[in-house]
């Protein structure tokens, strides 16, 4: 089943997406049965709590390669805060004066179950299903410190996660998905989750041996290669086999941030 | 585990802040692999499994021949804080805590250090939050079983509470219940099993953990 949440009539509705949605749009309220038409809400970040998000830098042999770094022996977890979600069709935005923003499609596995000292043969019983995010980077503000830091990678809104988590038996083997991100329709990134160097299971081993996994944490897995100059105007969807098609658009830091701005 | 009453979304830390440290660091900073001394506040994350309290045991980290602690003045935002200046930025705090951070010894600070911070339980925060006038004449003085281990004035950082305020509120609004730690001493404290760690601002506010076994 996929699971979505929207802001429907200024209240957030918890929904589920049937496979008919490709056809009629409606979403299916899980309160009472309601068909809602996709087009009169507001796609939210399908956790309800998010915990702790988990990031995966180079874990890709081929993007690895593409940033002239030699692949990792041990996985380059990061953090992200919550600040950095936001759900599918909204906007992420530009930071002015910059040169390089780039998308980075992920599959993302969410914790279902808490746990500690998790052994890769169990890994997959914490885990409750999969969404897609687009992790964004500013590469012009890489430091040399606890890097990527937040200044990168913890931004508002750039990190959009959705359409919905599908439960983990309805995408069954995630060992070979294939992923695209599309640029005003344009193929520009194309890779296969069966190039990930630290696969889903070792991670939460890994994790695991380290700290206690609970409910609400996300793991997002790292991204192919295939990077590109984001610029305000342009539509990002990145796309993974089975799970989902996340869409985002790109706005100026002035127009994202409005009055504040 | 103990849910922390007071921080409710993220706690951002920030390292090398202690301005002793980083003056003394200066030739290490322009080595590989930094080869340049950090322009911008560092920051980390602790995640909320780190969370806990005033009087909490902390656990050991598994395996752990050696941890060690390092206490710091903490904002706690009252209000959605979104890029506000310097000058406004003291508006959107509630109040002040302390917070103890628990890790393993810090080896570098290159990459984000996952293994050695976001263990369990090692980020307790203060059970109290207090109205500060000004946080920058604050002084936080940490102990180990009853002897001061340090000593650091918060005028000593190189980037005070209201400046680390509103650089961070440009990377991420903040929301309310989240918290900044501004600044740890450079020279962190070490701990053995069953230590007592109890640091205090002055009479004002005060933390008191211990390590477990």
């Amino acid at each position: 089943m996929k699971h979505a949440r929207v802001l429907f009539n200024g209240s957030t509705l918890d929904v589920t997406v049937e496979d008919s949605f490709s056809e009629t749009g409606q979403l299916k309220s899980k309160a009472d049965g309601q068909l809602i038409n996709e087009a009169d809400v507001t796609w939210l970040s399908p956790i309800a709590e998010p915990g702790t998000i988990f990031a995966l830098g180079l874990n890709y042999a081929d993007h690895a390669a593409e940033l002239a770094f030699a692949p990792p022996t041990e996985p380059l977890v990061f953090l992200k805060g919550a600040n950095t979600l936001t759900g599918h069709k909204e906007n992420s935005y530009r930071p002015d004066n910059i040169e390089f923003q780039h998308y980075e499609c992920e599959l993302v596995a969410v914790i279902g179950k808490e746990g500690k000292n998790i052994s890769r043969e169990d890994a997959m019983d914490y885990i409750s299903g999969y969404t897609v995010c687009n992790d964004f980077a500013i590469r012009d503000y890489l430091e040399n410190y606890y890097r990527p830091n937040l200044r990168v990678k913890s931004r508002d809104s750039l990190c959009p996660i959705g359409p919905w988590l599908i439960d983990k038996d309805d995408v069954g083997d995630i060992s070979d998905l294939k992923l695209t991100t599309h640029v005003n329709g344009e193929l520009t990134q194309e890779g296969t989750t069966a190039d990930i160097i630290f696969d889903l299971p070792f991670l939460v081993e890994y994790l695991s041996k380290i700290m206690t996994l609970k409910p609400g944490d996300m793991i997002a897995t790292g991204t192919p290669k295939g990077l590109k100059d984001m610029q305000p105007g342009d539509t990002v969807v990145c796309e993974i086999e089975k799970v989902g098609a996340l869409v985002t658009n790109i706005v100026s830091e002035q127009e994202f941030y409005g009055d504040k701005y | 585990m103990t849910k922390n009453p007071i921080v409710n979304g993220k706690l951002v830390c920030v390292a090398l802040n202690d301005s002793e440290q980083f003056n003394a660091m200066q030739a290490e900073f322009a080595e590989a692999p930094y080869k340049g001394a950090p322009t911008q506040p560092v920051l980390y994350f602790k995640p909320h499994n780190t969370w806990s309290t005033d009087g909490a045991v902390v656990e050991w980290a598994e395996g752990a021949d050696s941890m060690v602690v390092g206490a710091s003045l903490a904002v706690v935002f009252g209000k959605e804080c979104c890029r506000v200046s310097q000058a406004e930025a003291l508006d959107y705090v509630e109040g002040y805590t302390l917070v103890h951070d628990f890790s393993l010894v810090e080896q570098n600070y290159y990459r984000p250090d996952i293994k050695g911070k976001c263990l369990d339980t090692t980020a307790p925060i203060g059970a109290e939050v207090v109205s500060i006038a000004d946080p920058q004449a604050l002084t936080v003085i940490t102990s180990v079983n009853g002897t001061v281990v340090n000593e650091t004035p918060v005028s000593q950082l190189v980037r005070g509470v209201a400046e680390l305020i509103s650089t961070i509120s440009y990377i991420m609004t903040l929301q309310p219940g989240d918290v900044i730690a501004v600044g740890f001493p450079g020279q962190r404290a070490p701990v053995a099993k069953g230590d007592n760690v109890s640091s205090v601002i002055d009479g004002v506010t005060k933390l008191n953990n211990v390590l477990g076994n």
